[in-house]
């Protein structure tokens, strides 16, 4: 029998790193959010809500709290939509085309977000290859606005999460044993039919567990919305970016950071009970 | 038995989602071989300038050197720390071992950017900024979960009558884990490592936060860049990037099948 010395010996570095290194400052962070704070001074001693009642109540935090969360729905709207036919594509190829498209699918997933990003820039700028595209193709004359706003977030994000979607859903898909399908043909059912009233609802475990992923990962994304949203198109993170950063307004992001936190604990807090709900033996 | 083959609409729409997904990284490559200023259909003219501009440049260089080091240090750190965490968990050598998982397995829930910024106040109250242990920590945290997720499910498939029976033959605890556990192991801690590697490579939200002016890494100097403007050499900086991961990839596959993460 192993003491538990031991274990306790090989665990030591770890426990000590988190507590150290993650525990810990988030603690701190969230006790300095509750704490006045004047730039002249620094941190005061006496306890308070403001920060938090100055970021939720003020219009322009609101705005961009409510335009981060738009963005996460329809990134994920757009990857369920991009992501489904996909997934169901793959399913039903042969395992060449299948082994294909998985790489297709996967090798984006491991380019940096930075160089996606950057390659949406060349194509979504101004003078960028869509722009050009279309102007030497007589279809506009003046370039469409494609980046620095919400479009160019939308694309950038959707592309970005896509391939987590697809994977999640293509084993989704794999679980619904052929024979209900079959079994719902022969019992003269369209197409459509089956598609809406068995394969969809078989792969809703997949389909829960693929949306709280890309929506959590959409509203507390950094890289992309600032590279394509620019300075001025701000989502949640990229304004806790600036207020640590630019504004120098530390209990402002600490209470802007938790409120994003929060939101995104409590989804696969969420997602996890419905999943259970669903599967045995969930792990995401 | 139903047809097994999708309807060539669906092929047509797959086609164009895969075109979609893979066509920044396509646009990337060429536009850092391009010879315009901006990258045209058709291409006008190739060029290797970009790429010599990235070499020659210090900035850049630091850059690369200081992604690959701190990623090397973090990686390494993780893979010993996270296999000895492993062990006691996956063996429940201590009380509390589901908390203790939670608690490895938090940074990857928590968003990043918060991650960052927790890490930027705590640091900055308590003196450290700048040096780069910090990062390597701070890496090290951001890796653990994949070190620890991938060395449990390699755990999980081993028999413990292996061990057991080292024991026997008079092996001391260390000595059996060394000699006999370890080795079976190598794979998904291979695995593990490059996981970790890559993602310690790629990072920019925590990252961001701890660095001090004259530190950067390449990902963070990418993301500085384009705030002036889109410029080949970004784009040349950009290809060698995921040359070098296609590269850590394609080594890695000779020890490991990545069918083991899908």
């Amino acid at each position: 029998m192993r003491a538990p010395s031991t274990g306790y010996g090989l665990l030591t570095p770890v426990l000590a790193l988190l507590v150290a290194g993650f525990l810990a400052p988030t603690a701190i962070m969230a006790l300095l959010s509750l704490r006045t704070y004047s730039g002249m001074q620094g941190f005061g001693d006496e306890w308070t809500l403001a920060n938090y009642i100055f970021v939720i109540g003020d219009p322009y935090y609101l705005l961009i709290i409510g335009r981060t969360l738009m963005l996460g729905l329809i990134v994920t709207a757009a990857c369920l939509l991009l992501g489904f036919p996909l997934a169901l594509f793959i399913q039903r190829s042969r395992p060449a085309v299948q082994t294909a498209a998985i790489l297709l699918v996967i090798f984006p997933l491991l380019c940096n977000i930075v160089v996606r990003s950057f390659g949406w820039m060349v194509l979504l700028a101004p003078r960028g290859l869509i722009n050009e595209a279309l102007m030497a193709a007589g279809l506009i004359a003046t370039p469409l606005d494609l980046m620095y706003n919400l479009t160019g977030v939308i694309i950038g994000l959707t592309q970005i999460f896509l391939p987590f979607m697809v994977l999640l859903l293509v084993p989704a898909l794999q679980n619904i044993p052929a024979d209900v399908e079959a079994a719902a043909f022969t019992l003269k059912s369209s197409r459509p039919r089956v598609f809406l009233t068995i394969t969809v609802p078989l792969a809703i475990p997949g389909i829960i567990t693929g949306s709280i992923l890309v929506f959590v990962l959409s509203i507390s994304a950094l890289v992309t919305p600032r590279m394509l949203g620019g300075p001025t198109y701000k989502v949640m993170a990229t304004q806790i970016y600036d207020e640590f950063m630019t504004n120098l307004d530390w209990p402002a992001g600490a209470a802007l950071a938790f409120v994003l936190t929060v939101i995104a604990l409590v989804l696969i807090w969420g997602a996890n009970r419905v999943a259970a709900h669903f599967t045995r033996g969930f792990s995401a | 038995m139903m047809a097994r083959h999708p309807s060539w609409l669906l092929t047509l729409a797959a086609i164009a989602i895969l075109l979609f997904m893979n066509a920044p990284t396509v646009v990337v490559v060429l536009a850092s071989f391009s010879a315009t200023e901006y990258l045209t259909i058709p291409p006008q003219g190739w060029t290797l300038d970009w790429f010599a501009e990235v070499l020659t440049d210090d900035g850049y260089l630091r850059a690369i050197s200081t992604s690959l080091l701190l990623a090397s240090c973090a990686t390494g750190l993780s893979l010993i720390l996270g296999t000895a965490a492993s062990y006691a968990l996956h063996h429940r050598m201590v009380r509390g071992v589901d908390a203790i998982l939670s608690l490895v397995m938090a940074p990857l829930v928590f968003p990043a950017v918060v991650i960052g910024v927790a890490l930027l106040q705590y640091v900055s109250l308590l003196g450290l900024r700048g040096h780069f242990i910090i990062l390597v920590l701070a890496h090290v945290l951001i890796t653990l979960p994949y070190v620890v997720r991938s060395a449990l499910s390699s755990l999980t498939g081993l028999n413990p009558q292996v061990e057991e029976a080292a024991r026997v033959l008079g092996a001391d605890g260390f000595t059996a884990f060394r000699l006999v556990t370890l080795p079976l192991l190598k794979p998904g801690l291979v695995a593990g490592g490059i996981f970790s590697f890559v993602t310690s490579l790629d990072n920019v939200p925590v990252t961001i936060f701890l660095l001090t002016p004259r530190q950067t890494t390449l990902p963070v100097k990418i993301f500085a860049s384009v705030e002036h403007g889109v410029d080949p050499s970004i784009a040349a900086a950009s290809t060698l990037m995921i040359a070098g991961t296609a590269i850590v990839l394609i080594l890695a596959q000779r020890w490991v099948s990545f069918s083991r993460f899908f």
